[in-house]
This record gives C-alpha cells, sequence and structure tokens, in this order.
C-alpha cells in the first residue's frame, strides 16, 4: 500500500491536473492514486484501443471503496480522474507485447520464504491500545451482517 | 488502518453488558449450534443409517425425474503449521482472544508479508496428492474487499496463477451406501491466509472480532463439478479429511473449522447441456449433514422445475438448518463480487524447482487410496478395506501386525471388532493402547496353533489392550493354555455325566439340546480352557453310547 501512495506522489503533474497530487493523504485522497480497470486487472483493454482507457463508474468505484461522496464531489472528481486515467491512456500506446510486467521493485538474491518457526511479538499491548473500541478480549465494532 | 476502516462508521448508543449467547455471523438465527468436541483422531462418523444402494438409488431417482443434479464443491483446509503464513505468530486454537497477533497480520501500516516456506511445501505436498499439475512460478494477489474481520481490506490470495491444478481424487462409496468407485476432478489448489473471527451478540448492537486467526494459512481446493450425489459429495469431503491427515498438512477439522465445505448444487433437465442456476450452501458441520444438505436442495430444486417454477431458482447462498433439515435463503448474490484483484507486490513470486518437488515427492506417505488397492489385492472384502484405510494410525497398526506374520483376514476382524469397540469405549486411537502389532500377531498365532481358544483370546487381548504386556506372559500368569488332550477332557466329561443324572435322562429321552448344557458345565470345570471341538466330539460320543 505504501508503494502505491508514493507511486500516486511521483506522477508528473500536467498542465491539466491541479490539486489532487498535493492533497494531504486523508482516507479519502486514497483513491485518487491510479486505479486499473474496476474488474479484474489483468492488462487493460485492447479493447480501449490504444491511447484511451474506460474512466471507471465512479459509484461503483466510492461504493467499492466504501467512501461515500456528496453528489457535488461526484461532479468534482469525475474529471479528475478521468485525466489521471489518461495519463495512463497515453501509456497505452507503447507496444509492451514483448516485456514482461514489472510487479514489483527488484529481485530477492536467495530465499524470500521464512522459516516456521513461532516469535511471539513482545509489544501487544501497544496493538491494544493502538485499537479505538476495545472490548477486553475482543475488538468491538458495529453490528456487521453481510459481506456486501 | 484500523483507523481508515472504523472513520465511517457510527459508534454504538447504547454499551450493553454482555448479554446473551454469541453466535458466528453464518448462523442463522433458527437455531443455534454449540460446538461439538471431536477427538483430533475419530474419523467423522457416519450417521443416519440409510437404506443400501442409496448412492446409485437417489442417482437413479433423479434420472428417472428427469434431471441430473451438478455438484461442485470448495475446500478450505487450514493448515497446521507452526506460525501463521505471511508473521512469524504462532497459531493455537482456543487461544485467548487477540493474542496470537502483531503488526504484520492486524494489517498495521508499514508492515510486510513473508511467506512461510512450510506453506509451500504443504501445498506442493496436497497438489502431489491430488495428482495435479504444479506449477513452477506462481504468484500472489490480493482479492480487496472490506469485513472487520480482515484487518488489511484485502485477502492474499492466488488468483489467475494459482500452485497446482487440473488434479483428481479417486474414492470408494462406502459399501452401506451402495458402494463404487469414483473418480473427481480438481480444478486448482491455491495458497492463501484466512480471516479472523467474527462473533456477534443476539441482541446487543455491535459485533466482535478475534484476530488470532487472521493470517492463518489456508489451501483452496476448487473441484469440477463432477459429484451428482450428496454421498458423492460427503464422501469427496471424507477423502480430502483423510488425505491431508494421511499427509500431515492438516488435522482437517470440520468442528474446529480446519476443513471447511461451500457446496454449490443446480440441477439440469438430462440431456440439456447447459447447466441450471447454481445455488450455493453453507453452513455444513459434517459430512453427513453435507449429505443431506445436497440431496434436500437437489429435491427442492428439482420440485421447483416440476411445478413450472423453475424461475424460482435463484444464484444465492443458503443455509442448511440442522434442526429442520433444510435448506434456507441467507442472501441474494447482488451480482458477481467484485474483487480489484491485482498481483500483491509485497511478495516474490514462488519458485519451484523439479528438485524440490522430487524430494517432496519421494517424502510421501502412501496414500489413502494406494492402500485401499493394496488391501483389496490381498483379498479382503470393501468393507474391510474401507475400514482400514480410513485411518492412518489404523492402517499402519494393521501392516505392522501383517509384518509379524499374521494372516490378513484375521487381524483385520480382531482391529474391526474388538479393537475398534475398545478405541470407541475409551475414546482412544490405536497407537494410544498398550496393545502392540507384535502381540497381535502373536495372539492370532496362538488361536491358529491351538494353544488357546477363541474365546480366551478376547479375554488375553482386553489384557493386552488396557495394561499391555505379552501373550505368553498373560498366558502363563493367568494358565490359560488350551486343554486339548482328550483323556483330560473325557475325566471332565464323565464327572459332569455322573454329577447330572436328571439332565443326562432327559437328553436320553430325546431332549437333546442338552449337549449345550453340558458342554457348559465342563468348560466351567475347565475354566474356559477345553478345546472346544474336542469337548464336543467326546461328549457327543459319551452321550449317545450305552
Amino acid at each position: 500500500m505504501t508503494a502505491m501512495l508514493s507511486a500516486a506522489a511521483a506522477i508528473p503533474r500536467l498542465r491539466l491536473v491541479t490539486r489532487p497530487a498535493a492533497r494531504l493523504p486523508s482516507a479519502r485522497s486514497n483513491w485518487l492514486r491510479p486505479l486499473s480497470s474496476a474488474t479484474h486487472v489483468t492488462p487493460p483493454a485492447a479493447a480501449a484501443g490504444a491511447g484511451s482507457l474506460e474512466p471507471p463508474d465512479l459509484h461503483r468505484l466510492a461504493n467499492a471503496a466504501r467512501i461515500s461522496l456528496t453528489l457535488q464531489e461526484v461532479e468534482e472528481f469525475e474529471p479528475k480522474i478521468r485525466q489521471v486515467i489518461d495519463l495512463f491512456g497515453q501509456l497505452q500506446a507503447v507496444d509492451l507485447e514483448s516485456i514482461e510486467p514489472s510487479l514489483r521493485a527488484g529481485t530477492a538474491t536467495g530465499s524470500s520464504l521464512r522459516e516456521d518457526k513461532p516469535e511471539t511479538f513482545v509489544n501487544r499491548d501497544a496493538i491494544v491500545e493502538a485499537i479505538p473500541s476495545y472490548d477486553d478480549p475482543y475488538i468491538k465494532v458495529p453490528r456487521v451482517l453481510n459481506k456486501e | 488502518m484500523a483507523l481508515t476502516l472504523l472513520r465511517g462508521m457510527r459508534t454504538p448508543v447504547s454499551l450493553r453488558s454482555n448479554t446473551g449467547l454469541f453466535f458466528n455471523v453464518l448462523r442463522p438465527r433458527l437455531s443455534h449450534f454449540t460446538t461439538r468436541a471431536e477427538s483430533a483422531h475419530a474419523t467423522e462418523p457416519k450417521a443416519v443409517p440409510k437404506s443400501i444402494q442409496l448412492a446409485t438409488k437417489e442417482a437413479a431417482e433423479q434420472k428417472t425425474q428427469g434431471f441430473e443434479a451438478i455438484i461442485g464443491i470448495e475446500t478450505h483446509v487450514q493448515l497446521s503449521t507452526v506460525t501463521k503464513a505471511f508473521c512469524s505468530c504462532p497459531y493455537d486454537y482456543g487461544s485467548q482472544p487477540n493474542s496470537t497477533i502483531c503488526p504484520t497480520c492486524m494489517g498495521h501500516p508499514g508492515t510486510l508479508p513473508v511467506l512461510n516456506e512450510k506453506v509451500v511445501e504443504c501445498a506442493v505436498k496436497l497438489g502431489l496428492a491430488l495428482n495435479c499439475e504444479i506449477s513452477m512460478t506462481s504468484k500472489f494477489d490480493r482479492k480487496q474487499y472490506f469485513y472487520p474481520d480482515l484487518p488489511k481490506g484485502y485477502q492474499i490470495s492466488q488468483f489467475d496463477i494459482p500452485i497446482a491444478k487440473k488434479g483428481y481424487v479417486d474414492l470408494d462409496l462406502p459399501v452401506e451406501f451402495g458402494g463404487g468407485h469414483r473418480k473427481f476432478g480438481i480444478t486448482r489448489v491455491h495458497m492463501e491466509e484466512d480471516a479472523g473471527k467474527l462473533l456477534h451478540s443476539e441482541s446487543g448492537s455491535y459485533s466482535q472480532v478475534d484476530l488470532n486467526r487472521a493470517g492463518v494459512p489456508l489451501l483452496e481446493i476448487v473441484s469440477e463439478p463432477d459429484m451428482r450425489t450428496g454421498i458423492e459429495a460427503a464422501e469427496y469431503g471424507a477423502e480430502l479429511q483423510r488425505i491431508v491427515r494421511y499427509l500431515g498438512v492438516s488435522n482437517g477439522n470440520m468442528q474446529e473449522g480446519s476443513l471447511r465445505c461451500d457446496v454449490n448444487v443446480s440441477v439440469r433437465p438430462v440431456g440439456q447441456s447447459e447447466f441450471g442456476t447454481k445455488v450455493e450452501i453453507k453452513n455444513m458441520n459434517s459430512f453427513s449433514e453435507i449429505n443431506r444438505a445436497i440431496d434436500y436442495e437437489i429435491s427442492r430444486q428439482i420440485m421447483l422445475h416440476k411445478e413450472g417454477q423453475a424461475d424460482q431458482i435463484v444464484q444465492e447462498t443458503r443455509l442448511w438448518d440442522e434442526s429442520s433439515q433444510k435448506t434456507f435463503t441467507m442472501r441474494k448474490k447482488e451480482g458477481l463480487a467484485d474483487y480489484r484483484y491485482f498481483p500483491e507486490p509485497d511478495l516474490p513470486e514462488v519458485v519451484l524447482t523439479t528438485d524440490y518437488i522430487d524430494e517432496i515427492s519421494k517424502s510421501m506417505p502412501e496414500l489413502p487410496e494406494a492402500k485401499r488397492r493394496r488391501y483389496e489385492n490381498m483379498g479382503l472384502s470393501m468393507q474391510d478395506v474401507l475400514f482400514l484405510a480410513n485411518d492412518d494410525n489404523v492402517a499402519h497398526f494393521f501392516d505392522s501386525t501383517l509384518e509379524h506374520g499374521a494372516d490378513a483376514k484375521l487381524a483385520c476382524n480382531w482391529i474391526m471388532s474388538d479393537i475398534a469397540a475398545y478405541l470407541k469405549n475409551e475414546k482412544l486411537s490405536i497407537h494410544e493402547t498398550k496393545l502392540t502389532p507384535l502381540e497381535l500377531s502373536e495372539l492370532i498365532a496362538s488361536i491358529k496353533n491351538g494353544t488357546i481358544s477363541g474365546k480366551i483370546g478376547k479375554e488375553i487381548l482386553f489384557e493386552l489392550i488396557a495394561k499391555g504386556g505379552t501373550v505368553k506372559g498373560v498366558i502363563e500368569e493367568k494358565d490359560l493354555v488350551q486343554i486339548a488332550d482328550p483323556a483330560a477332557i473325557e475325566a471332565m466329561v464323565d464327572k459332569v455325566i455322573a454329577d447330572n443324572p436328571k439332565q443326562l435322562e432327559q437328553y436320553r429321552a430325546g431332549k437333546t439340546k442338552l449337549q449345550g448344557f453340558f458342554a457348559g458345565q465342563v468348560m466351567k470345570t475347565s475354566k474356559g480352557k477345553a478345546n472346544p471341538v474336542l469337548l464336543n466330539k467326546i461328549l457327543g460320543e459319551k452321550l449317545n453310547a450305552k
């Protein structure tokens, strides 16, 4: 997650983009970082054609991200998101057919696996302290019924 | 991350004290379920006796009604590794809530997952056991959704490149359900992490989260939709349980939640190539429940078809209610969930070498299917075969007994009858008793060569299983050697006849059944040691002479 945030900050600012990148990283601005298409991500659309990407359905996106927007905010953000998506749309013009996707930074030399040996985290108290609503020994949350 | 999660939530108006019972969120309110304690070694009991030939009968019934059922099963197996999948927290079932946690499995910002090598090993083992193609490289993906028991807001799973795919499992249906061999396809096996536990109070306005289980490694096994009846599905589940226990990758307890099955059922008219609408069924806590739930659902769907209300069958999740023996709607599926999968950037690809896979392949134990075929070739009946191969410990004990020279059928009989009864009573596993395979083979040999009678053998068995020791030792100690000397038996018979003139008269008068009485008396005198065959021969001669 942190990797994605820094990536967002690193997007070159074109003249069309006004403020978003400068905004403080509140929970809301998290979704300004570019997400690829709303459905699962395999290389975005040859369908959209080189040079353009479908902008996401904002209502659906906000719902998926559990962020509530006012109608005004939807109007405000829609063009800004479109601009960000268009940036990536420009990248579609590049032929990447024969290039391996760069999914992560670096390649581990040696094993990236961990031995199956237990370690008790010593500062459990600090974790518990950080829980906003703690009903010993449970984390208390509002009643939730469905995954949807 | 916890903060972002709670931002949109309203704080509860009143905080009530803990009243009422707490239920797992998936249970419907119609009844509550208590957890049943299950011995870790006992295999799933097959309750609900049904008439013979039921599996084939049911399938035939469906066909005569003109329909066939298509069943697919998704199984989640919780691995019995020491630590979690992506952090070094230990995991113990039943620990104090929120005690086996750390910032990584709690999903705190700045933490990174590191894959547990044991998880890969278990995945490859299981993939091989299920005859799958193992992917030399596979990757992890993020499956994103919001739920209180999912700390990161996503589950690390494998989406398009699982570690194993295209396998199959062989099994035999239980004799009492009609028997028969089946082969079911396995679509894929992949690695993922478990979520925490969500409990919510019956009355309260809040729910409670325990994240001990968050991050525990799971293997998800997706079957091809090859099953056609409830019993086929139940037996598939039972075979997966057998396999994971044989391999030692999981204890496969449905009650504990280390083996979970979600079933998809649809029906279609025979001959139609398109599948009918698929209904998911959850909340089955044992294999027999899986069996009954599926059979119920199949009849429900066929019934709707027949009433011309096939459109009432919608894609949804239904819960099985054990008390009413029905399935109920849990929620209608509002379109497919949008998990926004993308490759997990924090984890490298899982790369395997052929050497690694070969090493694991060599270390695999003999699997249930191989055992069943081997026992079948010994000439044992299917019923015997299924019993012996069901529990790895029993099979091992049986094999050891044979190694000491015992006859297969006899050893099997002892294990299935007297020994099994004792184990059930004492709630023990076969390797927890004091009986050794060597002594069992000694016992069988002693009976075979006439040293002791079968009846005495049972007594000795009881001694050995409860207190240990050797067959020879017990025989000596209790003076149990069978009396097979004809002269000695004759003497006893003469005395018994002389002592019971009245019965002798009755016998001579025609009441030949009294031979049993005389035999009993001789047995009593000999403290059960008289050889029964010889006794009856001599007795018969004496009674009918004169």
